[in-house]
């Protein structure tokens, strides 16, 4: 069972498992599935959380994460290897999931995952839901719905810039190369969304 | 606009909470299957049958692609297939009798012309002892055709059209 009680960090291009990958992608190059199994295998978790975090729903995440793994196959013929093919997929799976919600604008539907058991024994969450922090009891159930709505009411940028830094614990020179923008953009739209969503969650956490 | 001037550490602390949401338990058992049967699938057959037709013919493809497209067009192609196959059965209806009625009015003229046949000669025309010396058309088909005159009415078609010729000797 996953469990995201740490967070997802980009692939080290110097470790040995990396090297591996480049085989795996040759081999799939060639349509060699089972090679292509052990690649969905070892990135089918961050891709699915980052996609989650985006749509706030199991089902749309499954749907996009599986579509985005489908379209890296038949695309894999123009991967040149100028980048990762880490950093590859995750372009796809952000740009996927971001059309998405272009068309679904303003037509969320929250169908949230399950807190982890650990989630209530994590000493900075259980500070928030103590009666110090907040300036109103919540329980961390509550807190996961204000968060998850907070997070929606953000512009698809900065809501994907958030996820991929503060939840995901992605660089931000590996942002900018998946969002494809420069490192300023991606320090401005975090800023900007560190702001907002403090706004929108100030009744929950002390400023 | 640098980290430093604000206070982002409550955020952070609550945004870890994000990180503690899981699918349902044996979710990503399945889902690299998942993946590779649908890759499977529209690799082996997942296309329609009109995409695998295109795919694997060019112009009739087009065309089939084209159909599935716009259904109607089926329609309308078969609506005029139908058409023209009657168009065609009605033209050839009247250029054999009409040249029935060349062949009869050609026999009438000169009897011992030797594409006619005895059997339809005789059909065609009775003998000279049997009329009196009169040749009567008996051809129902030549006979009943209406007669469309310079003014665009028809003729009446009880009046049957009768050729006199003197009976040959």
């Amino acid at each position: 069972m996953l469990t995201m009680s740490e967070p997802a960090t980009v692939p080290d291009p110097n470790a040995p498992a990396n090297v591996l990958e480049g085989d795996l992608v040759r081999r799939a190059r060639r349509g060699d599935l089972p090679a292509y199994d052990e690649l969905v295998k070892r990135y089918q978790e961050r891709i699915y959380a980052t996609i989650y975090h985006m749509t706030g729903n199991h089902e749309d995440a499954n749907d996009l994460a599986q579509d985005s793994f489908i379209k890296a196959y038949s695309a894999l013929k123009s991967f040149k290897g100028g980048s990762s093919f880490y950093t590859w997929l995750y372009r796809i799976a952000v740009n996927k999931t971001i059309n998405f919600l272009k068309q679904r604008r303003n037509k969320h539907h929250l169908s949230l995952n399950d807190l982890d058991f650990n989630a209530e024994h994590d000493p900075d969450l259980v500070a928030l839901i103590s009666d110090k922090t907040p300036t109103r009891d919540v329980n961390l159930i509550e807190l996961q719905n204000k968060l998850n709505e907070a997070l929606l009411k953000l512009s698809e940028p900065h809501r994907m810039v958030v996820v991929l830094h503060d939840v995901q614990g992605v660089s931000h020179e590996e942002i900018a190369e998946v969002v494809g923008c420069n490192i300023g953009t991606v320090r401005s739209r975090l800023f900007y969304a560190r702001q907002q969503l403090q706004g929108y969650l100030a009744d929950y956490i002390k400023t | 606009m640098s980290e430093k001037n604000e206070n982002f550490e409550d955020l952070k602390k609550l945004l870890k909470l994000k990180r503690y949401e899981i699918p349902p338990p044996g979710y990503f058992n399945n889902f690299s299957g998942d993946v590779v049967s649908r890759i499977r699938a529209g690799e082996a057959g997942g296309q329609s049958f009109f995409e695998r037709i295109q795919a694997d013919s060019g112009f009739w493809g087009n065309i089939l692609f084209v159909f599935q497209r716009k259904p109607g067009l089926i329609g309308g192609l078969a609506t005029s297939m139908c058409l023209l196959l009657l168009f065609g059965v009605v033209l050839l209806d009247h250029s054999e009798s009409g040249q029935m009625a060349t062949d009869a009015v050609t026999a009438e003229a000169s009897p011992s012309a030797p594409d006619v046949s005895p059997t339809l000669a005789s059909a065609i025309s009775l003998e000279p002892s049997d009329t009196g010396g009169i040749a009567v058309n008996t051809n129902p088909v030549a006979s009943l055709q209406p007669v469309t005159t310079f003014a665009g009415s028809s003729a009446n078609p009880l009046f049957q059209p009768v050729g006199f010729m003197p009976a040959s000797q």
